[in-house]
């Protein structure tokens, strides 16, 4: 063979190796793209929206009243996870230096739970044992419509809020009539603005029932959602 | 998608909640049939009911057994919040509530007393247990079925905070009944007489404002205020300084005391019971059993 043709052979070979290494780069970057979309697609965190007006019922210590609050802030979509991050947001907004409910840095609720109205199941009678040592039940509330004791919903689609605070938020101080009144006023109001299908509030600690926040305030009773702003008290668009 | 996790969800924190929703004003009250006390011959619940019947006491005084007048004007009851074990919140680095509120309610039991009040106090010292064996500590329940038992024509529910200054008032946030009939479950007992609650602590603030004490008046929901069968408050004593421990004075306390006592005084000369308790019908209470 002539060194022409040994020549000619080297390139193509040349040409041959660089086009597969093209090749090769092309389909792994491909391949690399296909992965990242998969990826892209799969949910690794609770959706959120960008940020939105919110409101906040901020409360104050020194004449009781209780302010809407807008701030911007980014909720997760997904209405239990969007309640519970309001509350976050609401208990540090009260641990900023200089607020007028100051209130420890802690997270203050384990989990939000909503529940469709109305409420229908047995309950547990607390003592009481059946002689073949089964618990009693009682009835918690009657499926029946016109039962006046049916925890029922006010409108289609109303749901009770079940807040299960954690411990180490409700044995912080400050405690007090007033304070404690005011904190549940302010977490009941921030809800009912922004989860207007909330009608009725019951709070848990540490997933037990418990009858008071810090030895004042009822936990005991399901409150109404309602606007608790106090009637003038001006409205705050920081 | 998340409908299945929703409903176990629901059907766990029904268990957690039970208890509090079968006596919750919006809940079923009825309670089991296996822990249900036998009725007291009255409209309106004067204790929480037993989980168990307790035995039966021995009748020591026989007094004691003859029905006791409806609403006595001339009784107060005060209870000092906390107490024993119980501090309450902490007012200062050396003040705890407990303290305070006792030592009001000593200001206010003299100052009662001397205008010709029987007053009842649910402690009246560090201790907060009950006055017979097995001196159990005193539950919330505990102290409003004492207050109940007196038919007292007015109750003060003691409390002291280091936020804000000078009184607060507070009445049940339970929409007032028409009276008319005997109040209903047991976490709900005042509602029958918020009314009553709210014209007294109208008097309360005049007697204050007059004292130039600051006054907050309004609603909240605080144990066992709701189960309370009288003309109830809580009273909220808050510092009059800046400084927290300003709440210790004696003189700040005695004089919220005297405007305190000087409005119960009037309070008693005008006070009128439930349309349910009137003089004049015997037979309203016994129309509204079942």
């Amino acid at each position: 063979m002539s060194i022409f043709a040994r020549r000619v052979v080297f390139w193509v070979l040349v040409a041959c190796i660089v086009a597969a290494g093209i090749m090769l780069f092309a389909h792994h970057e491909r391949r690399r793209g296909r992965v990242e979309r998969l990826a892209d697609s799969m949910p690794i965190d609770a959706p959120y929206t960008d940020a939105e007006p919110v409101t906040l019922d901020l409360v104050n210590d020194a004449n009781g009243t209780v302010t809407a609050a807008t701030r911007q802030i980014a909720l997760p979509t997904d209405s239990t996870a969007r309640a519970r991050a309001l509350l976050d947001h609401l208990i540090a907004e009260y641990a900023l230096p200089g607020s007028p409910h100051p209130l420890q840095p802690v997270v203050p609720v384990n989990e939000v739970f909503l529940l469709p109205l109305p409420v229908v199941g047995h309950a547990v009678t607390e003592g009481a044992q059946t002689a073949d040592g089964h618990s009693a039940t009682t009835l918690v509330a009657s499926s029946n419509p016109n039962d006046p004791n049916a925890v029922q919903p006010h409108t289609p689609g109303g749901e009770l809020a079940v807040i299960d605070l954690r411990g180490s938020f409700v044995n912080q101080p400050p405690s007090g009539v007033e304070v404690e009144t005011l904190t549940l006023l302010s977490m009941i109001g921030t809800l009912h603005a922004n989860l207007p299908q909330i009608e009725q509030v019951r709070f848990l600690v540490d997933g037990q029932s418990r009858e008071t926040l810090a030895g004042h305030a009822d936990l005991l009773r399901t409150y109404p959602s309602r606007d608790t702003t106090t009637p003038g008290a001006q409205t705050d668009l920081r | 998608m998340f409908a299945p996790q929703t409903a176990v969800l629901g059907t766990l924190l029904l268990t957690a909640l039970a208890p509090g929703l079968a006596r919750g004003q919006t809940a079923s009250t009825s309670p089991a049939p296996a822990t249900r006390q036998t009725p007291e011959p009255q409209s309106f619940p004067v204790a929480q009911p037993a989980a168990q019947p307790a035995a039966p006491a021995k009748p020591r005084n026989y007094l004691a057994l003859l029905p006791a007048p409806p609403f006595n004007r001339t009784t107060i009851v005060i209870d000092p919040a906390h107490g024993g074990a119980d501090n309450g919140s902490r007012i200062s680095d050396s003040t705890v509530e407990k303290n305070v509120t006792l030592a009001l309610a000593f200001h206010l039991r003299s100052l009662l007393t001397a205008r010709g009040f029987n007053v009842v106090m649910t402690r009246d010292n560090d201790d907060a247990n009950e006055k017979a064996p097995p001196f159990a500590p005193l539950t919330l329940d505990d102290r409003a079925g004492i207050a109940n038992h007196e038919r007292a024509g007015a109750c003060l529910l003691l409390h002291a905070t280091a936020a804000g200054s000078g009184v607060h008032l507070y009445t049940s946030e339970l929409a007032p009944s028409s009276g008319e009939t005997a109040a209903g479950p047991w976490l709900t007992a005042q509602a029958a007489w918020v009314p009553q609650s709210q014209h007294l602590a109208a008097r309360l603030v005049e007697a204050l404002t007059r004292s130039r004490i600051p006054v907050v008046n309004g609603a909240a929901s605080v144990r066992p205020l709701d189960s309370l069968t009288c003309p109830a408050l809580v009273l909220e004593l808050a510092p009059h300084t800046d400084d927290p421990d300003s709440i210790n004075d004696d003189g700040y306390q005695q004089r919220v005391a005297e405007a305190v006592a000087g409005a119960l005084v009037f309070w008693k000369n005008t006070a009128q019971p439930p349309p349910h308790l009137a003089p004049g019908e015997p037979n309203a209470t016994a129309k509204s059993q079942p």
